[in-house]
Order: structure tokens, then sequence, then C-alpha cells
């Protein structure tokens, strides 16, 4: 029998407990302060008013549209890595990686740029005859999905490389020498290996998106209100902390059951396949 | 690829140098002799590093800037207390009605600043000295919107027709503009409903809400809005920036916010925090702050004012400016901010 390797495990524990599970504990219990003691006050006041289940609605929605925008690019790019030569492979894992060697707010201020009135989309609708006048998508929910969507790209990308990095191309060759076409190699050969690496990138784009302060505050302006914001305003503005911890709590029970829920439709037998 | 190798010694090494690194601010502030001066971002902690640090330093003292807005300054004291990160605050009326109701700030002693008798008596608080007023008005871009005459140009004029960007009620400057235009279309300043519905019959001003002035003014450098609620010291500094931006004042009368310095309850650094005060309101200090891109209106008598800020306010017409009640503003804010999030949601 082998020996246990809990000793070697224990530093880790020890740093979860006193920066994560701690902190998370404090945040729970502070959530239930309320002007007449511990209650549920701040729950019912956030449950209480239609316009924050709204925001609610609102920031899955942004983590959802992200996710498929995110797939919808990255499951190509990641297919042409598993494709491609050695040339190919580094060039796409550089042009991964150095977006992420920026911060998250120089690519939000890039993205200003880009979505503006005199901004390159702009100039491109305009070039084409498509529009008549200058249109910005800043503070449109299409900008901010497509901003979000550059700046998560990688974190799909780069799970779905490392399990591709794993996988022989022969498995998709047999399926072609079987007679099966393109969306049947697609849906049932490449799609049940790839699953794994698809939801741990959905899961990272998932929770990036919908905790990306910055980027919504900047991007989708005040007309598009996210959990965050709410957060931000309750600490900074109304300095009402216990009500921002409540509303932490929500963002992270309803983006943990999001999270849940798809990792068990991926799981589904007819998505994984079986013997 | 070749895997990482790393020895014990290395190891050790590493771990001790990150040991050392955390520690280093706990040894700066170990020192005692230098203040901890919370600033607002941008323009203020540029001049207020470049200025006052020589300053205190010839006073016997460190000087550290902080930058950080009035808001996010009191929710970093609330979230210390007994251990505050700063050693002095920089906030208008508003702030400083909620730092004294939690106990934050301290009443300080005069008889430590030396040019404490150079300030009107307008500007010697007691918890703490006046250092500059922050006149508010509109700035617009003049190659896009003619000069607006006040805030009911922006909502009646179609000139200004999705172009102009508002923002919350979590902005001072936001707030002191919705009073002056609650007195234009309602019956006072707390008749925000006036305001509300004055943006439910011009939707198109719903458009280009963002959460601040700083997302404006880079928003005005990108041409994407024309026109916005500012402070003077916020057109200073587009203009600074080789931009075309002028300041209005409006007719009906510019909002001001008196800037202050305060000293935070349990600081660390007292003198150092003095040293810092004093230099602030100092003539040296003063000379300097009010030129470009500052611009920051002169507290001490002995400044003489620039042309350039007498183009926005003379010493004569600082009484003549209009100053919010910031406690009724203060018990409204949740509310408004709550309201007008729902109406801009739509």
């Amino acid at each position: 029998m082998k020996a246990s390797g809990f000793p070697y495990v224990i530093p880790m524990l020890v740093l979860s407990v006193a920066f994560f599970a701690t902190p998370l504990a404090v945040l729970i219990g502070y959530s239930f302060f309320g002007s007449q003691g511990a209650s549920l006050e701040n729950y019912g006041r956030f449950f209480g008013d239609a316009f924050n289940f709204h925001v609610l609605i609102n920031t899955a929605r942004l983590g959802l549209e992200t996710v498929i925008g995110t797939t919808i690019l990255g499951v190509p790019i990641a297919l042409f890595y598993w494709h491609g030569g050695r040339n190919a492979r580094q060039v796409i894992i550089f042009l991964t990686l150095i977006p992420m060697l920026t911060s998250n707010v120089v690519r939000t201020f890039a993205w200003i740029v880009i979505l503006g009135r005199q901004g390159p989309i702009s100039e491109a609708l305009m070039a084409l005859g498509l529009t008549g006048s200058p249109i910005s998508l800043m503070f449109t929910e299409l900008g901010l999905v497509m901003a979000m969507c550059q700046i998560d790209l990688p974190l799909i990308i780069l799970p779905l490389i490392a399990i591709l990095s794993r996988t022989s191309v022969q498995f998709t060759e047999a399926a072609q020498v079987s007679g099966a076409g393109p969306w049947r190699i697609l849906l049932t050969v490449l799609l049940p290996m790839i699953l794994p690496g698809l939801l741990a990138g959905w899961i990272l784009v998932f929770a990036s998106t919908s905790s990306s302060f910055v980027t919504q505050a900047v991007i989708g302006g005040a007309r598009n209100v996210y959990v965050p914001q709410l957060i931000y305003r309750e600490v900074g503005t109304l300095f009402d902390w216990p009500m921002a911890s409540a509303i932490a709590v929500v963002l992270l029970l309803s983006t943990g059951l999001l999270l849940v829920a798809m990792a068990m439709i991926s799981r589904h037998r007819r998505l994984i396949g079986h013997a | 690829m070749t895997d990482l190798q790393i020895t014990r010694r290395h190891f050790g090494m590493l771990a001790a140098g990150a040991a050392a690194a955390a520690t280093l601010p706990f040894a700066a502030r170990a020192a005692g002799e230098t203040a901890i001066a919370a600033t607002f971002p941008g323009n203020w902690e540029d001049g207020y590093r470049t200025v006052l640090t020589p300053l205190v330093k010839e006073a016997g003292y460190d000087l550290t800037i902080a930058p950080a807005l009035a808001q996010d300054q009191l929710a970093k004291i609330m979230a210390s207390p007994g251990n505050p990160p700063y050693d002095t605050l920089l906030m208008s009326p508003g702030q400083m009605a909620v730092a004294i109701d939690n106990d934050l700030i301290e009443k300080i002693d005069p008889s430590k600043l030396k040019n404490w008798d150079k300030l009107d008596a307008s500007f010697q608080g007691e918890y703490g000295p006046t250092v500059t007023i922050e006149v508010n008005g509109i700035a617009y871009n003049p190659d896009l919107v003619p000069r607006p005459k006040g805030y009911r140009d922006l909502f009646e004029n179609p000139a200004y027709k999705g172009l102009v960007s508002w923002t919350g009620f979590d902005s001072n400057t936001a707030v002191m503009a919705y009073t002056e235009i609650a007195k234009i279309y309602g019956s006072g300043p707390e008749d925000m409903d006036a305001v509300f519905k004055l943006f439910k019959d011009h939707p198109e001003q719903l458009r280009g809400v963002v959460d601040s002035t700083n997302h404006q003014m880079t928003l005005f450098q990108q041409g994407e809005i024309a026109v916005f609620m500012c402070s003077t010291g916020n057109v200073a500094r587009l203009k600074s920036l080789g931009l075309k931006a002028e300041y209005v004042a409006p007719e009906t009368g510019s909002p001001a916010a008196p800037v202050n310095i305060h000293l935070t309850k349990g600081a660390k650094n007292v003198d150092a925090a003095y040293a810092y005060m004093d230099a602030a309101i100092s003539k040296a200090a003063q000379d300097k702050l009010k030129m470009p891109p500052t611009e920051m209106f002169p507290t001490n008598k002995d400044v003489e004012l620039t042309p350039g800020i007498e183009a926005y306010v003379t010493r004569d017409q600082l009484s003549s400016m209009v100053y919010p009640d910031w406690a009724m503003i203060n018990k409204h804010r949740s509310d408004w901010i709550r309201q007008f999030d729902e109406l801009v949601a739509g």
C-alpha cells in the first residue's frame, strides 16, 4: 500500500483555510448583520427589489453570451493548433499568451477606441456602405460581449490546447476512414474528447466575465448594470458593507449554481459517450 | 522543453527574498516620519506629489501620496478601524459629513499650522483647512457643439442630442448638477422626481450615462461625447492634454465644493501630517498649483489669481457660488442612486 500523501498537502490546506475559507466565512457572516442584529434582513432587501433580479439575470446573461462567443472563436483556434505544425503552434501560443501579459484595464481601454465612433468597426461599416453615419458600440451589450470575448479568449483556448496536445489526430482520421462526415466527427469524436477542456474554459470565462468590474463599467456604461457594480456601490458610495456582503454571497451562489449546471450537462452520457 | 530545476538553497533564498519584500511597506512606515496622504487620482496626485513633497521634506518629514477617490478613502478607513491606512484624507463636505458621523476624522490644532492665518475664515475649518474650491459647471467640445448657456440648453437644444454624458448619483459632480436641475425643473434641490421625469422625457440623454467623471474624460478624448458635467480642474486637465475643451459656468450659478484636508482619527504620523497640511496651504505651494495643468483656486490670501482662474471664478464671486446642502443630499442619496439606476437600465 502506498504511503499517505497527507503531510504534503498540509501547507496548501493551511494557505487555503487562511486566505480563502476564512475570508469567505467572514464575508458570509457579515452578510447576516442587520440593523437589529443577526438576521436575513439584507437578503430580504436584495430579493425584495425586482431591479436586483434584473441585474442578476443581466450578469448571468453576459457570462453565458461570453461563454458562447469564446467557444465559437476558441474551438477553431484550438483545432488549428492541433492540426498545425511546430511553427503554427508557436505562433498560436504566442498570440494567445501575449494579451494575457497586458492588464485587463489596458485591454479594456483599447476597446474604447475599437468600439468608438471613429474606431475601425465604425469606419469599416461606413466603407462597406452598411451605415451612412458613424456608429458607436460603446455602452451596448454587444460591444461589451465583443470586448469580453477578446479579453477572456485565452481562458478557453489554453485548456483546449492542453487537452488536444495529449490527443492523437488519428482518432479523427479513423472516423473519416469509417465514413463519418465532418459534423459527425465533430459531434461524436472531437466534442467528447475536448469536453473536459471546454468545461474548464467555460468555468473560467463565466467566472471572469461575471466579476469583471472594470470592463463592465467602462464599456457597458451605466445603462448595463451588473452585480459587481452593485457591490462596489454598496461598499464605496453607500458604505453598507453587510448589504454588499449579501450581494456578493448571492453572486457567488448563483454563479456556482450555473457552473454546477454546466458541469452536469457536460457529463451527460449522450455527450461523453459510453462504451 | 527542459524541466525547471531548483535547489533547496535557491528555494530558501527565494522564500527569504519574498518574505523581505512583503515586509517593505511596514518597514517604510516604521520610520514614523512619513505622512501618508490620500489624494484624488490624476491632476491632484501629480500636482501634490511634485509640489508638496519637497516642501514637506524641508520641514523634516517625508510624504507619500496615495491616490484614491474620496468615497474610496472613506471605504478604506472604515475597513480598518483603529489602524487607518492614511494619516490625512482629502474630501469635500459630502464625504466630510460621513467621516464626522462615523468618527473617522478629528478636529485639528491650528496652532501647528504656520500658514493658518493666511486663510480666510471660511477656509479655516475645525476639521482641517480648505486647500481649494472645486468650481463645477459644464465642459464642452467647441468643435462639436455650440457653447451651452446652462443645464436647460442640454435638454432643449437639439444640437446636443446624443452628445451629452451624465453619471449616476455616486458622483459628487453629478449630484451637484442634478440638484441644480431640480431647482430649474422642479420645486427645489430636493425635487429629484422632476429630474427623473426630465430624463424620461428625453431618453436620448440616457444613452451616454457612464459610471464616473474619469470615464467621461476618456470618452471626451475619444470624441465619443461632447458635453459632460465637470469641475474646472477637469477642463484644465483636458486642455493640458491638447484637447479642445471649454468650461461654462451655468447661467443659474456654478455649484462649488470646498476641498479640505482632514486628520484621520488614529493617524500614526501626526506631526508629518501637520507639516503636509501646512505645505498645502502655503504660498509656495499654491503659487505653483494655481498654474496649468492643475489650476487650483488658491485659498491662501497672499496668492494672486491667474487670468486663467479668474476666467472661471474670482475671489469676489466665491460667495455667489452655489454650495449644496450635503446633509440633505446624503439623506436621499441611496434612494436617488436606486431610482436613477432603474431609470437608466430601462
